[in-house]
């Protein structure tokens, strides 16, 4: 009786519809638009192909986001990973049940926060003069200065710092949760082999949660892609272009400083492109 | 499983956990007592931590015009797009959980992509598109793009929960004589109830917080609360700090306040896990 019901089809089609064109209009839009020269200040506009494309190979500034935007992402998924299996491997060691709850529910907190006010509980926290993180280093070393979202050689790891912040804690919770799911059998023989605790963790247990934690650092790469909130409210891609990864670069061209609509797109069909295909590809090896 | 005996290694690991603990809440806690801070407080080069609490920045923030908007639009944007997430992302993701089918795999990986979309290649052809129409800087054009954002992510958090109520209790009452919609209403959506909250409770956080299209396809009468809290903050420097700090803790309640539905949430996608 299952099978006969009209339900699925009800249910998913126009769900699946909407979404669809809701997904698509925009994508097919967007490339549309990159073939174009449209401008925020005029109406007109004429085809130019790919000539913004051919543009963007040669616009210093747009090969300098790609490279921060590369960094950018290798440095949070690395960091987060590292924070994550960290704490979560600590928690499971030597926290109890009450302890691992309550340190579960601190974790959480950061990762709930809107990105606007990660971003701005730092930017104070940094400030050279007033910030409660740049403190202990004022008082060591009896008031010198130190401000690192506006150092070039900073400013992008203070920013990453957020970023870790919010999604190596909350890893840390999921981490200690697959740790939790694994049959005890394994650890006890290790134990009796006299293996120590690290070695039972990188031999026995994370070698076990391979698959998860691979999920996971997916779909820390997805997220890692959505930096804007952050370097806009925290540094505007300064100082000079050395935080200006490709959506902060895309959005001053399209919005701030030019009004290069058609530009800004190209670059976002180009990112749209190597993302998709990224990981699309990843995602089939992951489930394979 | 007995603990080993206490060494030095395990204190160490203790004092790493509480520092890490520390972090992760010291922060905001530092920037909700900036907000009770006069402003010679704040701007102080030995932080201070006792002082003359004041309320001030917080009805400052709370009487100004734009706050007020931008918090009436984060609502009404979040609400409408999490309502239709919920009404159409629910059967969806019922369906697919219940009803398998050749396309189930797609489906699910077609949502998943849906994540892939870098949010400035959305954006753009967005704003381009809602101009053309004349619904650019609506709550109408933002509710239409959340929802693509909320119907995603309900259908997929909400196809494990689905999957999770036990298939027997559902068999029982098809022989009861119940018609597929009916098993759907009555007994898959209240068994489910537990996760599906969370699952909604997720996709609201994540559309409050967004801010990158809200940004983009707001100009002056759709502004979200985010973007008024960003803009408080490009007024320089002399700008008093306590205030900024008030409009960080206002905007950053609401999410914080599903802060026990979500740690549930997590509990029992890893519960489902184990057994």
């Amino acid at each position: 009786m299952r099978r006969r019901s009209s339900l699925p089809v009800t249910f998913l089609v126009p769900t699946l519809a909407i979404l669809l064109v809701l997904s698509m209009v925009p994508t097919l839009y967007a490339i549309v638009i990159a073939l174009q020269n449209r401008e925020l200040s005029t109406t007109g506009y004429s085809w130019v192909w790919f000539s913004n494309f051919a543009d963007l190979f040669l616009d210093r500034r747009f090969l300098n986001a790609v490279w921060v935007s590369v960094k950018w992402e290798v440095v949070t998924v690395v960091a987060t990973m590292v924070v994550a299996i960290g704490l979560g491997v600590l928690m499971f060691e030597v926290a109890g049940p009450r302890l691992r709850n309550f340190y579960c529910l601190l974790f959480i907190i950061p990762v709930l926060l809107p990105r606007v006010s990660a971003a701005f509980v730092w930017k104070f926290a940094y400030h050279p003069l007033y910030g409660i993180a740049t403190y202990p280093y004022r008082l060591i070393t009896g008031g010198l200065i130190f401000d690192p979202l506006s150092k070039p050689a900073t400013a992008l790891f203070a920013v990453a710092s957020v970023d870790v912040w919010q999604w190596g804690l909350f890893f840390a919770v999921i981490v200690l949760k697959l740790l939790e799911t694994l049959p005890p059998q394994p650890i006890e023989a290790a134990r009796l082999d006299h293996a120590k605790r690290w070695q039972i963790h990188a031999y026995v247990t994370l070698p076990m949660l391979k698959a998860p934690l691979i999920s996971l650092m997916f779909v820390k790469m997805i997220e890692s892609l959505r930096s804007f909130d952050l370097i806009y409210v925290m540094t505007r891609g300064g100082p000079g272009v050395a935080t200006e990864t490709l959506d902060m670069y895309a959005f001053s061209q399209g919005f701030i400083e030019s009004g290069k609509v058609s530009y800004a797109s190209a670059m976002a069909v180009l990112m749209m492109i190597a993302t998709v295909i990224t990981f699309t590809m990843l995602w089939k090896r992951v489930q394979a | 499983m007995k603990p080993y005996p206490t060494r030095p290694g395990r204190l160490v690991a203790k004092a790493i956990l509480a520092l890490a603990g520390f972090l992760a809440v010291f922060p905001l806690l530092w920037t909700a007592l900036n907000a009770l801070k006069n402003n010679v407080d704040i701007i102080t080069r030995v932080p201070k931590v006792i002082f003359t609490p004041t309320l001030a920045n917080i009805s400052y923030i709370l009487g100004r015009d734009s706050v007020l908007t931008g918090l009436y639009n984060s609502v009404v944007a979040c609400g409408s797009a999490v309502l239709i997430g919920v009404v159409l992302g629910l059967p969806a993701a019922y369906a697919v959980a219940r009803y398998p089918n050749r396309f189930a795999g797609d489906i699910q990986f077609f949502v998943l992509s849906l994540r892939f979309l870098p949010p400035v290649a959305v954006a753009i052809p967005l704003m381009v598109i809602w101009l053309q129409v004349g619904l650019y800087d609506t709550l109408p054009a933002l509710i239409v793009t959340y929802s693509l954002l909320t119907i995603s992510v309900i259908i997929w958090l909400a196809i494990p929960a689905f999957q999770g109520v036990p298939k027997e209790i559902e068999e029982a009452a098809f022989v009861d004589g119940y018609g597929a919609y009916a098993v759907f209403w009555r007994i898959a959506l209240p068994v489910a109830a537990r996760s599906l909250i969370g699952a909604i409770a997720f996709s609201f956080v994540l559309v409050w917080n967004e801010f990158l299209i809200a940004l983009m396809l707001s100009s002056s009468n759709a502004k979200t609360l985010p973007i008024v809290a960003s803009e408080l903050s490009q007024q320089g420097m002399n700008v008093p700090w306590g205030i900024l700090n008030a409009s960080v803790v206002l905007l950053s309640l609401p999410p914080l306040l599903f802060l026990g539905v979500l740690s549930g949430f997590l509990n029992s996608v890893f519960r489902q896990k184990k057994s």
